[in-house]
């Protein structure tokens, strides 16, 4: 995801919306009598209903607009006797500041809010069991339903949130157990698809690999271990395994870079071993890379497995983000 | 200005030399740093923490302190975080006086290992920077003071007379309900409060020094279900802690520590030391090097670390019932009638006193479980650092607030 660079991207949408309307109805764009409705509000900044209706009662304590007798609110403050003036929204040319309105554009999907959630919900997990409410998340991300739904069925696809019985969405909690069956699948799967993979892999890409690794100090081992599967297991033509492959990692990487963000070491630097692997496969029989691969996971086993004992020592401090609740 | 003349000049550097050690009340003893001062001729900073305090700033300071003293299950959490750094043998002066029960895992080639993490397995740095049992150069952590612990008990509550040997089962006991204390730090208590369960028959792992999940949350329930029903009254993180437990609080029964039972003052028997039949839950600590020592200061640290083992060290660590791990060289730094009393078993030929000068030991008692080698064959567990530890710790933080919580809410009341 790219996060933006504009400060209002953060700020809460309903207060974006109420920001545009106020100043609206204080320069007099918006005339006294107008009667607000939140589906043409909503259609004009291209959003949901929730956070308009939010926006509107946030005027209504400001006394900028007045309930009536009729749907809606009417501009300009209670005990006036003002005549309602029905009028198409877009009549009046509202001014909505660039900056506001690219926040508002920028909400429209899942990505702009995915990757801090993700972290939110995998971190969360080390102390214990959360329920994650749905509305609550929405409206923490200043986010539609429908957004919020996406997200989570993004995470749900990673394994990091599951449906309790009673349909709610469950995350946690993290055990060490999780993370050894995870890496027992791969090393399952994992020397299996790169035996397969052997007569597909990309050679020349993994030589100019090679060739990255003993000139550029700047390649993490993340980046390494990405190429290991992409330029050499995935290209198994068993795209079932593959799938498998792939899915069963998002778990592990979320984890772990929920772990650095909570303050833990980072994993020993292995490029060496990245290093071994790849020299192996475009130089040697595809055996000797298999088998070292196999190695090579029991060892990252057992590494994050040790992560996961030191991760105790992490105090629960400060709340959770109000959508997760401890069970 | 001749070298003679400046020397004059400047005023002394008096204890410009310092080193810094982080530790727990297991070894951090004032007698202990004032004669390591006088011996090695550099200062010696105490920092005395509790123990999972002592541990999370371990790991995450390590530029606080050069030596930290604490235990070898704990190296679990330390190590792994990459505070400390190897210790080379070679650089020990007593590296080859140092017991088996350290270096091997067991007191002899016959004797059961017990469950868990013996030191040995997290004793020697292994290829690609894990902890193992394989003889290497590198060490983690010196072996120094250790102990089979067990929990101390009102004779009277369980009419305990000659003939009657006491269970771990007792820790959650009927007969004691109300009056059960705990310590609170998740690789020593929650093994206790297993090795009750287990005992008492009412859970039975496959391996208690490793749970599963599930087994954990069946002891939590278990001991939840017991602390609703009122059974605990309190749990300690320290020996000062434990002592006003068992003096105020009129504890029937709770974990213990040697050195608390030297704290009790003068008690007619009426809280003694268990010798279960089911065995030990032991541990064993040592001392570790920082990150980032280097050059003079490491010498230091060195100089300190063998220091430990010389002697003088391990007969501070006997009179609070603890044995050290070259046990030769601190016999002359004892009494004979220590000795026999600490290391033997035998009966106390005079009253004994501990660390601090006060007495301890009156004459003719015998300490419970008898000698080293009787103790030492009869480990049930060590402390250990599971692999579900995370998971175990927040766990046990959540009942033992709860026992806190009610104990305040009913204090409150009264």
């Amino acid at each position: 995801m790219i996060r933006s660079a504009n400060p209002l991207a953060q700020e809460p949408r309903y207060e974006l919306i109420t920001r545009v309307l106020r100043s609206n109805i204080q320069r007099g764009t918006l005339p006294e009598g107008l009667v607000l409705l939140e589906g043409p509000i909503a259609t004009v900044m291209q959003t949901s209903r929730v956070p308009v209706q939010a926006a509107l009662r946030h005027l209504l304590g400001e006394g900028l607009v007045h309930r009536f007798d009729g749907r809606g609110y009417l501009v300009g403050p209670a005990g006036k006797a003002i005549a309602p003036l029905r009028s198409d929204l877009r009549e009046f040319t509202l001014d909505i500041p660039g900056e506001v309105d690219d926040a508002l554009q920028t909400r429209g999907t899942w990505r702009h809010v995915y990757e801090q959630v993700e972290e939110q919900v995998a971190s969360c997990q080390i102390f214990g069991e959360f329920r994650i409410v749905e509305t609550e998340l929405s409206h923490y991300l200043g986010v539609s339903r429908t957004v919020a739904r996406d997200v989570l069925a993004r995470l749900q696809e990673r394994g990091l949130i599951r449906k309790s019985a009673t349909s709610h969405w469950i995350a946690g909690p993290l055990t060490a157990r999780t993370v050894r069956e995870k890496f027992e699948m791969r090393a399952i799967m994992e020397p299996a698809a790169l035996r397969m993979a052997a007569p597909y892999i990309r050679y020349a890409e993994v030589e100019q690999l090679l060739e990255m690794i003993e000139s550029d100090v700047a390649l993490t081992s993340k980046s390494l271990s990405d190429a290991l599967v992409d330029l050499c297991i995935a290209q198994a033509p068993n795209t079932t395994l593959v799938e498998m492959i792939r899915s069963n990692r998002l778990l592990l990487s979320s984890v772990s870079s929920a772990l650095t963000a909570l303050g833990l070491p980072n994993d020993e630097a292995t490029n060496d071993q990245y290093r071994t692997i790849f020299d192996l496969i475009s130089r040697h029989p595809i055996d000797s890379a298999v088998e070292y691969l196999r190695d090579h996971l029991q060892i990252m086993a057992r590494r994050n497995l040790a992560r996961m004992k030191i991760v105790a020592v992490i105090g629960e401090t400060g709340a959770f983000a109000p959508y997760l609740l401890p069970q | 200005m001749g070298p003679e003349q400046r020397g004059l000049a400047s005023p002394p550097r008096l204890h410009s030399r310092r080193l810094r050690v982080r530790g727990t009340s297991i070894t951090l003893l004032s007698q202990v740093r004032e004669r390591a001062e006088t011996d090695l001729g550099f200062s010696v900073d105490y920092e005395l923490l509790d123990f999972p305090t002592c541990q999370r700033r371990a790991a995450m300071e390590p530029q606080g302190y050069d030596v930290y003293e604490q235990c070898f299950h704990n190296l679990d959490i330390v190590w792994f975080w990459g505070a400390l750094q190897p210790i080379d043998i070679n650089r020990i002066t007593e590296w080859d006086n140092i017991s088996d029960l350290a270096k091997q895992g067991g007191i002899s080639k016959y004797a059961w290992r017990g469950h868990g993490d013996a030191p040995v397995r997290k004793l020697y740095v292994q290829p690609g920077g894990f902890l193992g049992p394989k003889p290497a150069r590198y060490i983690s952590m010196l072996p120094t003071v250790h102990n089979m612990d067990s929990f101390g008990y009102d004779p009277r509550v369980f009419g305990a007379t000659q003939g009657v040997q006491p269970s771990w089962s007792w820790l959650l006991d009927k007969r004691a309900k109300g009056r059960i204390a705990l310590v609170d730090e998740p690789a020593i208590g929650l093994f206790d409060a297993a090795l009750a369960a287990e005992a008492a028959g009412e859970l039975e792992f496959a391996d208690i020094g490793n749970m599963t999940i599930e087994e954990i949350n069946a002891l939590m329930v278990l001991l939840e279900d017991l602390r609703r029903q009122g059974y605990f009254c309190g749990a300690w993180r320290d020996g000062d802690q434990a002592a006003r437990l068992v003096l105020d609080s009129n504890v029937a029964v709770q974990s213990m520590w040697s050195p608390v039972y030297g704290k009790l003052g003068p008690q007619p028997g009426t809280f003694v030391e268990a010798a279960p039949s089911e065995g030990y839950r032991a541990w064993h600590g040592g001392a570790s090097l920082s990150r980032h020592l280097g050059g003079a200061e490491l010498d230091m640290a060195y100089d300190y670390l063998n220091w430990w083992l010389s002697g003088y060290a391990g007969s501070v660590m006997a009179r609070q019932g603890y044995y050290i791990s070259t046990p030769d060289r601190s016999r002359a730094d004892m009494t004979p009638q220590e000795w026999a009393y600490w290391y033997e078993g035998a009966p106390a030929a005079h009253d004994l006193r501990g660390p601090a000068g006060e007495w301890v030991v009156r004459a003719g008692a015998r300490r419970a479980g008898g000698s080293y080698q009787e103790r030492a064959s009869r480990i049930a567990i060590w402390n250990t650092v599971m692999d579900e530890y995370n998971y175990a710790t927040r766990a046990w933080d959540r009942f033992i607030r709860r026992i806190q919580d009610t104990r305040t809410v009913e204090t409150g009341a009264a």
